[in-house]
């Protein structure tokens, strides 16, 4: 009955502007899809994701060694050797490393790309753990305002004024290092920026007159919450999370540099980054690549984020349309 | 109104006298802790007279009490009998059975000499104490000032007794654990010599004209730890398997620089009689799958690796080592290895307490040059729980050993001994590291201690008033009686001196403080002349009792004063056999 009737709306052309941001949901995706797909740098972000997803999903057809396996008297190589690749001149008669071997003699091109699965996952779970947890605390906060919009935003604000890696570490250093550990900090501590949003969403919309009307229906509480706000609320927090991810990326990677996220002999970026910090500069290739590939894997996400927000901000969006 | 602020200022004192109570603790609790110890001291003291009567002694020392203490008999354990001022300038050991090594064992840093009255005056240690920052010792540097987390300054003394007072006029100590960054602050010029350049830099080092290398000779031991209270380490053919299932030349030959050398025993040959009796197992794979799978483990199992992250002259690569014997005991016996990083002070005290449940790895490098500062420090009868509980053959076999004067008696029951760390494998010698220490080519004096007690004041820059060194990790303290870091060591041994010493850049002992000290026929009675005119840094003189004092509060568990940092004191029991009134 009220989904129809917001469709309807939606093809009469707006000039209340109350009317023209609840009114566009559905059309907003394409304007939206339109507009990213136009602006370059979201799509080379887009691009890079694409590819290193593919990179993840299909790593043990990619990569050449077993990231695990020691090459110590299976192949004739030294611990920390440089590059060897036989395009760029390296004899034939050597085995092809494109990256070079790490300090445990391991392929360190197998290592990286098996490092993109975990960075990935990390990203991506850590990200929707805290969307789905802050999206509850900050629309019940939002919807039902009070003494429990108080509490619950009290405790986000304690929660925001620590430094999140600082918080993040003292979490694993209860815990006890680990990946698994690391990746609930980091959900942890990314929490108050999802319940902040996804409060001010909702204050934003729960005035309107389509909630209104739900409400008049004699729609539940649990019910305009969820299925009638949250869905017209979502625009940010899809922002904030895509550049959440990057954030959550670095993170990871800064605790497991510093021995508190993954563990070895996991290929993790950061962990390979740490363990190598040493040899800078008698083996930088050990330093470069898994450097490269965490910066690579945050610009992709900013880039997109970027993108996102510029593609899905309603105050673009009426300018665009002019 | 009026009841309003009155509460208020209530709350307010209420407040501050909590804040204060917060921040003020450590001068109070020296202060009160001293008095409420002092009268127990009189109530102990009976059973063994810490303050013997004034005995008629040479006339001058009319005024001088000498201090004494003496164990009842032999029976707790120990080495040492008695240890007793005679007069002002002579200190007389009495050992309960021989000790060749008695000289090389008192030279160790540990048995520094510090005033009587600075011990006293500052509770002998304990948590804040003065004791742990500023060692007042006779030695050719005083310290400064100590900026935790930052530096440690010395400066020369000028009332040094030696002819050779130091040479450069303040002294620096700075640390970095990143081998990288103690290499980029040499070649920049910021530092002048460092500790421990990792191994892929020294080639980068010797092809530098304005950097020299000194290589540090390998009297040390990288092992593999495993302590034998906690299942499945409590069975002795778990314990062998994973002794066969390490590659340790493939450890040596890939992830060690040169010099260095695969052990065949706990001690290195370079010790007398440390490489006597068996050879370590040889690799084998196959053998200790199947001994594993006879004791009960044929799918492997999980357990921990815990080691501290600090870069050792017999583990210069703790990361990537841990992980190759990840690798292998995963490939070769199925066994999973969460590997445990943990902070250096920390891992010390836990492998000290036998807390640690699976395997760990450490190192030992010689303090003096004798087979007990190996064998009985880790598996005599005063070592530590680091292994978990001895083993009586073992312990036997070194107490017999350490008695005997002259390395050929020694010989068969080192033998024994060696034969008996084979089978009971308490842990796995992998490595004799090789290490270095680099230092501008300007620098004078520059030297390499096989001991790691490189000694500064015998070196300078020309044109240079301040010399800056940089190791590994900071001291933990500088009350080194009751520190075993290598890294607190050297700190105290600019500042503190023993009664002997060991030569520059050797291992040979001469001696120090004290003049001579003559042992009678059997080396059961050592009886030590100390030097006169030497002057302690707070301008007090050094006299037999500040002697027999520094190293009593060390001995007697029971007294006040045995406090130190953490109060273990490894080195004392590790040394001299145990403890008297010991309270466990």
């Amino acid at each position: 009955m009220e989904a129809t009737s917001n469709s309807k709306q939606s093809k009469t052309p707006q000039l209340n502007p109350e009317g023209l941001r609840s009114a566009e949901t559905v059309t907003l995706w394409k304007t939206a899809w339109r507009r990213l797909f136009r602006r370059k740098s979201a799509m080379f972000g887009l691009g890079i994701l694409v590819f290193l997803l593919l990179v993840a999903i299909f790593a043990p057809v990619i990569a050449p060694y077993d990231p695990y396996q020691v090459l110590i008297g299976i192949e004739p190589v030294r611990m920390r050797q440089a590059p060897c690749i036989h395009l760029l001149g390296c004899p034939k008669d050597q085995p092809q490393h494109l990256m070079g071997i790490d300090g445990n003699v391991r392929d360190q091109f197998s290592r990286l790309i098996f490092g993109a699965r975990l960075s990935l996952m990390v990203g991506l779970t850590t990200v929707s753990f805290a969307i789905v947890v802050g999206t509850i605390f900050g629309s019940l906060a939002g919807y039902l305002g009070g003494n429990v919009d108080n509490v619950i935003m009290r405790i986000m604000d304690v929660l925001l004024a620590f430094p999140t890696l600082l918080l993040a570490i003292a979490i694993v250093t209860i815990l006890g290092p680990g990946l698994i550990n690391a990746l609930i900090a980091i959900s942890i501590v990314s929490i108050p920026a999802y319940a902040r949003v996804a409060r001010a969403s909702v204050l934003s919309v729960r005035e309107m007159e389509f909630v209104e009307a739900s409400r008049s229906l004699g729609g539940s509480t649990l019910y305009i919450l969820f299925g009638r706000i949250l869905p017209n609320a979502l625009t940010p927090l899809i922002v904030q999370g895509t550049l959440g991810i990057a954030t959550a990326i670095l993170d990871a990677a800064a605790l497991s540099f510093l021995g508190l996220g993954a563990q070895p002999p996991t290929p993790e970026w950061g962990t390979m980054l740490g363990a190598e910090r040493n040899q800078v500069f008698t083996a930088p290739h050990l330093v470069f690549y898994p450097g490269l590939a965490i910066m690579i894997t945050v610009l992709a996400f900013n880039l997109l984020g970027d993108g996102l927000r510029d593609a899905l901000d309603p105050r673009l969006a009426a300018r665009g349309a002019e | 109104m009026n009841r309003k602020s009155l509460s208020n200022l209530v709350g307010l004192l209420v407040l501050l006298s909590l804040v204060l109570g917060a921040c003020a603790p450590q001068p109070a609790a020296t202060q009160v802790a001293q008095p409420t110890e002092a009268p127990a001291q009189p109530t102990q003291a009976p059973a063994q007279p810490t303050e013997a009567p004034a005995q008629p002694t040479t006339p001058p020392a009319a005024a001088f009490e000498p201090l004494s203490l003496s164990a009842p008999d032999c029976d707790y354990g120990g080495l040492v009998k008695s240890i007793e001022a005679l007069d002002e300038y002579t200190v007389r050991f009495t050992m309960c059975e021989p000790d060749p090594a008695f000289l090389s064992k008192i030279a160790f840093s540990s048995f520094a000499i510090q005033p009587r009255e600075w011990l006293e005056q500052n509770g002998g240690g304990g948590e804040g104490s003065p004791l742990l920052e500023r060692p007042i010792g006779t030695g050719p540097y005083v310290v400064k000032e100590w900026k935790r987390g930052d530096e440690l300054v010395f400066e020369a003394f000028a009332d040094y007794w030696g002819d050779d007072k130091a040479k450069t006029p303040t002294l620096v100590f700075r640390w970095s654990s990143e081998a990288a960054q103690r290499l980029l602050e040499l070649q920049s010029g910021s530092i002048d010599a460092m500790d421990n350049p990792g191994p892929d830099d020294f080639d980068t080092i010797n092809a530098d004209a304005s950097l020299q290398l000194i290589n540090r000779p390998a009297l040390n031991i990288f092992y593999v730890g495993m302590t034998n209270t906690y299942p499945p380490f409590d069975n002795e053919m778990v314990r062998q398997a994973i002794a066969m299932a390490i590659d340790r030349q493939r450890i040596v030959d890939n992830f060690y620089p040169e010099g260095s050398e695969v052990a065949t025993h706990f001690s290195p040959c370079a010790i007398p009689n440390g490489c006597v009796g068996e050879e370590w197992y040889e690799f084998d794979p196959v053998k200790a799958k199947e001994m594993l799978a006879e004791a009960g483990y044929p799918d492997g199992f999980e357990t921990e690796l815990a080691y501290r992250d600090v870069v050792r002259g017999y583990l210069p690569q703790p990361g990537v080592v841990a992980q190759d014997i990840q690798a292998q005991l995963k490939e070769n016996l199925n066994i999973t290895i969460r590997i445990n990083v943990m902070e250096s002070g920390s891992f010390l005290d836990a492998s000290d307490s036998g807390l640690l449940q699976g395997l760990h790895l450490l190192g030992w490098g010689a303090d003096y040059p004798d087979q007990t500062n190996f064998l009985d420090y880790h598996f005599g009868g005063g070592s530590s729980k680091q292994f978990g509980d001895k083993f009586a053959d073992l312990v036997d076999a070194l107490k017999k050993a350490a008695a005997l004067a002259g390395d050929e008696l020694r010989k068969p029951f080192y033998e024994t001994a060696n034969n008996l760390i084979k089978k009971h494998v308490p842990m796995i010698p992998v490595a004799h590291g090789g290490s270095a220490t680099a230092y501008k080519a300007t620098v004078e004096g520059a030297h390499s201690s096989p001991l790691g007690n490189e000694n500064f004041s015998v070196m300078s820059v020309p044109g240079q008033n301040t010399f800056v060194w940089m190791q590994n990790a900071e001291p933990i303290s500088l009350y080194c009686a009751d520190e075993t870091d290598g890294e607190s060591l050297r700190g105290c041994e600019q500042v503190t001196e023993s009664l002997y010493r060991y030569e520059i850049g050797g291992t040979a002992v001469e001696p120090n403080l004290a003049e001579v000290c003559e042992a009678n026929e059997d080396l059961t009675v050592w009886t030590c002349t100390l030097r006169k005119g030497v002057m302690f840094h707070d301008g007090s003189m050094l006299d037999a009792n500040d002697v027999v004092f520094s190293l009593i509060i060390q001995w007697d568990q029971a007294s006040p004063f045995h406090k130190g940092n953490t109060g273990a004191f490894s080195y004392w029991s590790g040394l001299w056999g145990a403890f008297l009134n010991a309270t466990e």
